[in-house]
């Protein structure tokens, strides 16, 4: 047998090579997530000891209070303290804005502290002195020497520095004294601690003191932690692809021990036992699991390098390490690939010993074997979708995320089951419709893709799965994005506010605003600056007209009567006496913090107040504006009238690239399996090319152009991709309802399905131009056929 | 269609294949006037070069040198994309075996050379189909898939499709072969017949004396020249 099986493996390589490719890019995967999660794990971890190098003992689960505490009291016994904290404050440089919310830090006045390397100028000495993160202001026309202004501290650039770990970089470093005047309450991560009277410190209650190691050795366990999380996501991706390659695995068999069916009988007829005919096609796909599995990991190592290279050169140092290839995940990305590989081929194999010696005397039937969905097949598919369907029924009820998880898995194999019957029938619908518009090849086409049911449906499932995933995934996440953008009117109403500060501001500051690009609406409010209890001097406004300016209908563009809403920060009672002059008035307390530094007054109360009104602010509807451009203009004009911004577009923004970022991502990961399933098409197509040479031959004899048969296989694999596609969009959208209801419904009072339909049909149309893609290849094997040649062979 | 007394003609018609010291001269310069409105039978043995012959009269194999002509028109100025619409319009064929398309039925393999042309059925042609058809006796077949038809009947059906478009010429490549002696001499009946009452051109490859009998006239290949 060991000469059948060299010869035949020589023989039937390239019939193999897609189904050895679905396997190198499952693998290929896995390797690419060892090794990106490994060097984001060197990245992260690298760094972290940096700002610990020079310290005994580090401090954490302190406020900026404490922290303060502690450094005063090192300087006063020789000892040094560097506070690791971080404050989002306004940046201007030269007087331009910078950033509305750049990330500030502290650096050490005792260079054993210090962890910012330095590139250019020198370290701060004085307070005033700054530097600037160098990737941060890169391009940014920020230089040593220019004037700074960070929140309300006015300083000088003196240097420019590097930063070595990515989970402690900001864009700008400043003196302890400098940060802790910035912001009282700035977010105070950790206080490293050098010195002898480490050992005997007064600490708050609840501070905890480590060695340096430890904390650094604890550090980095929870840092790889959360790169382990995200590795872990991105095998769940990872099995998907594997799952559809092992689709295409065994659809690449089942269909080429069809076609060598007369072989094996041959075989059994001189002699070969059924154990000796099985082993040999085992050993087969053993091979090919082996050596596509190898490849993999060749591929796999080159791109992650590849990928970590790119990473590294586009985001700022340090946050992308030296990836390690790891023994134990490469054994297992081999062992997995070739477990697959020889799973997706158990059954078939198990059929081809089912073959007697007699087949090989039959005349060769292979292109009309038709296989059909047996009874049993149908029961069993019939009674897994209703089956799936009352655990999905259940799961709404219940808010189960495990129910539904269960009953769309059912759900889904049902209709797998079913394939054969449903794939063809949609296929025969499609191909009417489109053979009314192109004629025989389309006819021919649909007559070809249905023929053999099993194989279609068996072809069509590997794509199915990927569809539906995906369309799942977009439906649910557009339909999140209504209740997120729910969340967001309410958080913030107005995408950008000017407040003023001391005086009115001047009565053509509108008119310029609204010539602002990116600026849609834009109304003034009037208003007049008010003692209120509690809170000081504040400018008490009232929403006019402001309806088209605002996300839907928050309560602060209505204020009640009686009314007052106020910034969150000034609120101490439920109360407050508001004075204007002479007149006051009481009022009940509301608070929120989407306006800016104002309180916010019903118009008949105003009148209460005062007879003289003037604008005291401006909200802004922007125009699909980029964020940081509006602002930068917007701030050009209120600095000079004493007002200050607030940005809610920034937020909106940031939660909506976020969204996308999210889609964007599981739409690529879940496209590889997408685009191990059109390969499995294109696959199906080239062995039924093989296979249909002489009915090609003969097509062309009696006047098929090439053309023509070249639109035929195009055809073909359009209604196959395509139904796949409609298929699973119906089923991902399905899912996607029930997952709503389930899971989210719970969590908020409403949500909608939201169809996003452009993205829909953008799916079938992508999977539509890639299945007439995956059909170039075997369609030029078989227009190259003559019909003479293709009439002679046997 | 054609005035021509010829069906077709060849001059000089050679073909090699391979090149140097594997080369194979399958035909070597054959001169060859097939008469219209006959049955011509192509006699040979085993590689005595019958079916190249037939394969470059029909167009489907291009000669390596030499002239041949169907229906009036040279084929060696054709490109492959001429070729195939000249066939489908002028030529209509039956194969030894494997026919037929295997997932279409009897009536829709039959109406195939016209669904290909992008014809419509009409009248005249859904006539020419009914007279067809009454002629070959399978009005009884039309729905059913080759795999539930006999030998025979497969061959009939084959016949059928290659007279529907009312060609110049219609070529049968051995169409006997497969059969027993019985539906052999029906098909090479229904041959004779489709000249005789429908004014067809038929011309067939085969090795047996026993078809070539049907024939009005036979040509005898060997060696790849005419004997």
């Amino acid at each position: 047998m060991r000469t059948v099986l060299r010869a035949s493996l020589r023989t039937h390589t390239r019939r193999y090579v897609s189904a050895a490719l679905a396997v190198v890019i499952g693998v290929t995967f896995i390797v690419v997530t060892s090794l990106l999660s490994s060097a984001a794990r060197a990245g992260l971890v690298a760094g972290v000891e940096q700002q610990y190098r020079g310290a005994d003992v580090v401090i954490t689960e302190v406020d900026a209070r404490d922290a303060a505490r502690i450094v005063a009291d090192a300087t006063d016994t020789g000892d040094a303290a560097a506070v690791i904290g971080w404050t989002p404050q306004q940046v201007r440089v030269d007087g331009r804005l910078f950033d509305p919310r750049a990330g500030v830090g502290g650096i050490a006045e005792d260079p054993g502290l210090r962890w910012q390397e330095l590139r250019e100028g020198r370290f701060p000495e004085q307070p005033g002195e700054v530097v600037a993160d160098r990737n941060a202001v890169k391009g940014k026309d920020v230089h040593v020497g220019d004037t700074v202004e960070v929140g309300t501290l006015e300083g000088t650039v003196v240097g420019l520095v590097d930063t070595p770990s990515a989970s402690a970089g900001a864009d700008f470093y400043l003196l302890w004294d400098d940060l802790r005047a910035v912001d009282e309450d700035l977010w105070v991560d950790s206080v490293a601690y050098a010195g002898p009277g480490s050992a005997s410190l007064d600490l708050p209650r609840g501070a905890t003191v480590q060695p340096r190691d430890e904390f650094v050795e604890e550090l980095q366990a929870e840092l790889t932690n959360e790169v382990n999380v995200l590795a872990i996501l991105l095998l769940v991706f990872a099995s998907i692809a594997l799952f559809v390659s092992a689709l295409v695995i065994a659809n690449t068999f089942s269909i080429l021990f069809a076609q060598r069916a007369r072989d094996f009988a041959l075989l059994r007829c001189v002699g070969a036992t059924r154990r000796q005919v099985l082993r040999s096609v085992r050993v087969e796909a053993l091979a090919l699991g082996a050596a596509a599995s190898l490849l993999g990991l060749a591929f796999g190592t080159a791109l992650g390098y590849l990928l970590v290279a790119l990473a590294t050169s586009a985001l700022p140092s340090g946050s992308m390490g030296v990836p390690t290839p790891s023994p134990r995940w490469y054994a297992g990305a081999f062992v997995t690939g070739l477990l697959v590989t020889l799973v997706a081929a158990w059954l078939p194999t198990r059929r081809v010993v089912r073959v007697g010696p007699l087949a090989a005397l039959r005349p060769d039937d292979s292109t009309s074997v038709h296989t059909g969905a047996g009874r049993l097949r149908v029961l069993a598919g019939l009674a897994t979708v209703l089956l799936g369907a009352v655990l999905l029924a259940l799961s709404i009820q219940g808010n189960s995320p495990g129910l539904m998880v269960l009953g769309g898995a059912a759900a889904f194999t049902g209709v797998l089951l079913l394939g054969p019957v449903i794939v063809p029938a949609l296929i025969r619908v499609a191909g009417g419709l489109g053979g009314r518009v192109a004629g025989a090849p389309a006819r021919l086409a649909a007559e070809n893709a249905v023929r053999n049911p099993r194989r279609t449906a068996a072809t069509t499932a590997s794509l199915l799965v990927g569809v539906t995933l995906t369309t799942a995934v977009l439906v649910a996440l557009a339909s999140s994005r209504s209740a997120v953008d729910r969340d967001l009117d309410r958080d913030h109403p107005i995408d950008v506010a000017l407040t003023a500060t001391d005086e009115p501001l001047p009565s053509d500051l509108l008119d310029r605003v609204r010539a602002v690009p990116g600026v849609g609406t834009a109304v003034a409010l009037d208003g007049v600056s008010a003692r209120v209890e509690g809170a000081g001097e504040l400018p008490a406004v009232t929403p006019g007209e402001v309806g088209a300016v605002v996300h839907g209908s928050p309560a602060i563009a209505t204020p009640g009567p009686r009314e007052i809403w106020l910034p969150s920060d000034d609120v101490s009672r439920s109360r407050v006496t508001v004075q204007v002059g002479e007149r006051s008035v009481e009022l009940r307390v509301s608070s929120g913090e989407s306006w800016g530094d104002a309180a916010i007054v019903a118009p008949e109360t105003l009148a209460a107040l005062t007879d003289a009104t003037q604008p005291w602010a401006v909200w802004v509807r922007a125009d699909d504006a980029d964020p940081e451009d509006l602002a930068g203009d917007l701030d050009a004009l209120a600095q000079p009238a004493g007002a200050n911004l607030t940005n809610g577009l920034r937020e909106r923004s940031w939660v909506t690239l976020q969204l996308d970022i999210l889609t964007g991502t599981v739409v690529a990961l879940l496209g590889i399996a997408v685009v191990i399933a059109l390969i499995g098409i294109g696959n199906t197509l080239g062995l039924s090319v093989l296979e249909r040479r002489r009915e090609h031959a003969l097509l062309r004899a009696l006047g098929l152009t090439r053309r023509q048969l070249r639109a035929t296989l195009a055809a073909e694999a359009v209604l196959l991709s395509v139904v796949a596609t409609v298929l699973g969009s119906v089923i991902g959208v399905t899912f996607a309802w029930v997952s709503l209801q389930a899971l989210v419904e719970a969590a908020v009072d409403q949500a909608p399905l939201v169809l996003p339909w452009g993205q829909l049909v953008l799916v079938v149309l992508v999977a539509g131009v890639a299945g007439l893609l995956s059909s170039l290849l075997p369609a030029r094997r078989a227009a190259r056929t003559t019909p003479a040649t293709g009439l002679s062979l046997d | 269609m054609t005035n021509s007394p010829l069906a077709a003609s060849t001059r000089g018609l050679t073909r090699v294949y391979g090149q140097g010291d594997t080369a194979v001269h399958a035909l070597r310069g054959i001169d060859l006037d097939l008469p219209a409105g006959r049955f011509t039978a192509i006699m040979g043995r085993s590689g005595s070069g019958k079916s190249t012959l037939m394969h470059c009269l029909a167009g489907l194999d291009s000669p390596t040198a030499g002239s041949v002509s169907v229906a009036g028109r040279a084929l060696e100025s054709m490109d492959d994309n001429a070729l195939t619409i000249f066939r489908r319009e002028h030529l209509g064929f039956v194969f030894q075996s494997f026919n037929l398309l295997p997932m279409l039925t009897a009536g829709q393999n039959i109406l195939l050379p016209l669904e290909l042309a992008g014809r419509r059925v009409d009248a005249a042609a859904r006539a020419r189909y009914d007279l067809v058809v009454g002629v070959l006796g399978i009005g009884d077949r039309l729905g059913h898939r080759p795999g539930e038809l006999s030998g025979g009947q497969q061959q009939r059906v084959a016949i059928a499709r290659a007279l529907v478009s009312e060609p110049d010429i219609v070529f049968a490549d051995e169409p006997t072969g497969n059969l027993d002696s019985e539906a052999a001499a029906e098909v090479l009946g229904f041959l004779r017949r489709s000249v005789r009452e429908l004014g067809s051109t038929v011309v067939m490859v085969t090795h047996e004396d026993s078809a070539a009998a049907y024939a009005d006239d036979v040509v005898v290949i060997a060696d790849g020249l005419v004997a």
